[in-house]
């Protein structure tokens, strides 16, 4: 043991006299951003080199969204960014590959005291903080037109769909999409977990699950009920569209189509096996991750923490609507009269974590969904168990 | 010259062994040197450049093996034992990785390793050859070839290995390694939870061959269905491109049809445009909102949108359509050219006989380009079998179905295959469905290949 811990520990110190020969040449940095983010993170890692002079600093900048980081990253782990932004729900298959670099130390207490609870809880598995949280964004909840709806309506999907039904108008969610069904599966009660063995637990074929699958059905069944993609909602909402579950990714175009009728509200309640329950929703965040092979691991801890800090999310929600982690960014004034964030926070007391779930879910949700869509008359419990059985393979 | 039926593989090894086993008992010491020392035998009897030649390859074996190979073949039973370590570095604060074992890493180098025997055991055949034929001619008083007398012979009597040497470097190199990697994937668990370098994978047997036929329902439940339509999908595709494509230029190349040039133009500009930006576009007309189903309910065809690529048969029906659609240029343009060979007075004998067109069609047409197109059909169907393009821009696989295991109703076994490598990093499922993939494609286009007309009465052509 001992001899480990000292071969460890010289190991450990050629690697920090290597690292720090390597301070006077150049530092190659490679990041990785969403298409939308590219300009922002290049004007931020301009000033980041202003802000760290005395450093030869080769930063490039990658288009990689956050939702294929995990994907390109297990590509090529040797030749991924040195830093990249991914959604949480990623987190534990990355951990999985020891893909991420902890952040301990005074760095992990500076990051703690920064962040909201609930951000920093996100990008935290078995007690390790992974990364550094970006954006608490990551969820969705209900664009209205408050021409049809008024605050009261929108407390109750029943209640929406009623007055859809009167004014001919569509209230519109993406039940083909496991991200989006599960709402109704998490507000009934039923469970998305990660077992000892590391296999997802999904008991959505329960006495809970069925009851919200039979209102999934009623859901879809209603002539009200529209489905499709975010294009589908950006150019039907204020038009055939007077309702959309979606996120903060489309609030600009919402507030373009509905202009003075722009509204947002947390998710409404449903009717499920005679009680009424509040629809859940997903809260993920974005996180930056570093790469646990960088060769200037630390050079990369400081510039994700500089794209992270709270000027940097200021900027974030600034230019691109994105909702700050950091405390004293969310309690800006002008972050707070975002209507857009304000619903997606207050969506958050029935937000459900997105880390405990893995890929496998998906696949089958969708497919639960789409039977759903399609106004299937299967036995509801025999899908179900499909369902659990296939996202827990 | 009659060709001669060689003896089975194991006897013309046997044969090969006692060659060598009969020049060793007949060398002198030079020559059974060299059984150990390669080039020594060259080297005695002053063929320097040659015994260098031969000496310098085993030193450059055993270099590569002690400063490379060994490090990965060594863990090759194993694949790896210690993931990477972690070691916390005070002063910057951070978490430092010490590099361990990487089992695809260990994999992929022990492979090339293994493979670099084989060039190995060429040499030393030819360096005991050289020692053995260098002894005999000496024994018989003759004079040596020199080296460039033997480097020579590569231009003259050895050609044939000059012209074809890189070309079976670079096949076995980027073609072959690869692939006897990959099909060692599908005895591993490579899965979305042993990614190394963080969690190591090993060796599991048959395991996943087990899986994917009884072992796992789901996934044997998966496999039948997906290759079953893979199937109806294939022969679909192959044959109704193949007629209609024939009675388009059928009837462009009809007399009396005006304006043949434009026609065809018209047909081929689809392939003027490239396949997946065509491809994408129809796929987004179809939806649920697309162009297609908002006409069709602005005109009050419809009610509600057809469900064209979300409803499982509807969506079967629309690839195979579509693929119609892009497909039909390519086949015409081949039959036209094929058609204006048929000998006219077949076609003159059989109005005189009084055939109607279909039957001049079914009894003249169709038999002459199944004859000519036999290997192309088949290519075709095998190009069908793992059409990724079509299917993956089309539906992605889509509509999904509880019934397979994260596959679509649209989903052939090769765009499956992708979802699982992609979407669940379950590589070594991926690679077993691929092993499968390539015995069924095999067996089956030799099989037909062998049965078809060209083949079998190849001297009898028209």
């Amino acid at each position: 043991m001992n001899v480990r811990k000292l071969t460890a520990i010289a190991l450990a110190a050629l690697i920090t006299l290597g690292a720090a020969s390597a301070l006077a040449d150049t530092v190659p940095l490679k990041v990785w951003g969403s298409q939308e983010n590219q300009a922002l993170l290049g004007e931020l890692i301009e000033e980041f080199k202003a802000a760290n002079p005395g450093v030869e600093w080769d930063i490039s900048l990658g288009v990689v969204s956050e939702a294929d980081a995990q994907t390109r990253y297990s590509e090529d782990p040797a030749a991924a960014a040195d830093i990249f932004a991914f959604a949480n729900d990623q987190l534990r298959t990355l951990v999985t590959s020891d893909s991420l670099s902890e952040i301990a130390g005074s760095r992990l207490e500076a990051v703690e005291a920064a962040n909201t609870a609930g951000s920093v809880e996100s990008a935290t598995l078995d007690g390790v903080l992974y990364g550094f949280p970006m954006t608490a964004d990551n969820g969705y909840f209900m664009y209205y037109d408050k021409s049809v709806f008024s605050e009261e309506d929108v407390l109750s999907l029943d209640r929406m769909l009623e007055v859809a039904n009167a004014a001919g108008k569509k209230v519109f969610m993406d039940v083909s999409n496991g991200w989006y069904i599960a709402s109704f599966f998490l507000g009934a009660g039923c469970t998305l977990d990660i077992g000892e063995d590391g296999k997802q637990i999904c008991d959505f074929n329960n006495a809970n699950g069925l009851a919200a699958a039979e209102a999934i059905r009623k859901f879809t069944a209603d002539p009200a009920f529209m489905t499709g993609d975010d294009s589908v909602l950006q150019g039907g909402m204020g038009g055939s569209i007077a309702a959309g579950v979606s996120g903060t990714w489309n609030a600009s175009a919402m507030e373009d189509k509905l202009g003075e009728n722009y509204a947002a509200a947390p998710l409404p309640s449903f009717t499920c096996g005679g009680e009424l329950k509040h629809m859940a929703s997903f809260i993920g965040t974005k996180i930056l991750g570093v790469n646990s092979l960088s060769d200037y691991v630390k050079e990369a801890m400081q510039l994700a923490e500089y794209l992270t800090n709270e000027a940097s999310q200021l900027k974030f929600f600034e230019q691109r609507a994105l909702g700050p982690t950091n405390i004293v960014a969310a309690a800006n004034p002008a972050v707070q009269e975002n209507i857009a964030l304000a619903a997606l926070s207050a969506q958050s007391a029935w937000g459900v974590s997105q880390k405990n779930v893995l890929n496998g879910y998906w696949g089958p949700a969708e497919a639960f969904g789409l039977e759903m869509e399609n106004k299937s008359d299967a036995d509801l419990q025999g899908l179900l168990d499909q369902l659990a059985s296939q996202a827990t393979q | 010259m009659a060709v001669k039926k060689r003896d089975p593989f194991y006897l013309r090894l046997a044969r090969g062994f006692n060659e060598y086993i009969r020049m060793f008992r007949e060398g002198d010491l030079w020559t059974r040197l060299s059984y150990l020392i390669m080039g020594a035998g060259s080297l005695a009897r002053g063929q320097i450049a040659k015994g260098l030649l031969f000496l310098g390859g085993e030193a450059a074996f055993i270099w590569f093996y002690a400063g490379f190979g060994w490090r990965y073949l060594k863990d090759f039973g194993t694949l790896g034992t210690n993931a990477q370590l972690r070691v916390w570095d005070e002063a910057d604060e951070v978490f430092r990785r010490i590099p361990g074992d990487n089992s695809m890493l260990i994999l992929l180098y022990s492979v090339l390793t293994l493979a670099a025997i084989l060039p190995l055991v060429m040499l030393w055949k030819s360096n005991v050859r050289a020692a053995y034929k260098a002894q005999k001619l000496r024994e018989s008083n003759k004079s040596l070839p020199g080296f460039l007398a033997d480097a020579k012979t590569l231009l003259d009597n050895r050609f044939h290995m000059t012209l074809l040497s890189f070309p079976m470097i670079t096949l076995a190199l980027f073609t072959a390694l690869p692939i006897v990697f990959m099909v060692l994937i599908a005895f591993t668990n490579f899965d979305k939870s042993h990614q190394p370098p963080g969690s190591l994978f090993g060796w599991v047997g048959l395991a996943n061959m087990r899986n994917v036929v009884f072992s796992n329902p789901l996934y044997a439940r998966s496999f039948g269905g997906i290759l079953g339509w893979t199937f109806v999908w294939a022969v679909f595709a192959t044959f109704s491109n193949y007629i209609l494509g024939m009675i388009l230029a059928l009837m462009i190349n009809k007399k009396g049809i005006k304006l043949k040039r434009m026609w065809r133009t018209i047909f081929v500009t689809t392939i003027a445009i490239p396949q997946f930006v065509s491809l994408m576009l129809v796929s987004k007309m179809f939806t649920d909102t697309g162009v297609v189903n908002v006409i069709l309910q602005r005109l009050h065809i419809v009610s509600s949108p057809i469900p064209f690529l979300t409803d499982a048969n509807w969506a079967r029906f629309m690839v195979v359509m579509i693929n119609i659609w892009v497909g039909i240029p390519y086949t015409m343009l081949m039959s036209t050219g094929i058609l204006m060979n048929i000998p006219a007075e077949l076609y003159e004998s059989a109005s005189i006989d009084g055939a109607t067109p279909v039957q001049t069609f079914i009894s003249i047409t169709l038999p002459y380009m199944l004859f000519v197109t036999g290997p192309y059909l088949i290519t075709t169907f095998v190009g069908n079998i793992n059409n990724f393009n079509v299917i993956y821009l089309l539906t992605a696989g889509g509509p999904a179905t509880l019934d397979y295991y994260q596959g679509g109703k649209t989903d052939l076994l090769v765009t499956w295959l992708y979802k699982l490598t992609v979407n669940e990093q379950n590589y070594s499922l991926a690679s077993t469905i691929g092993i499968f993939i390539f015995v069924i494609v095999a067996a089956l286009s030799l099989t037909v290949y062998n049965l078809t007309g060209s083949v079998k009465k190849e001297d009898q052509f028209s």
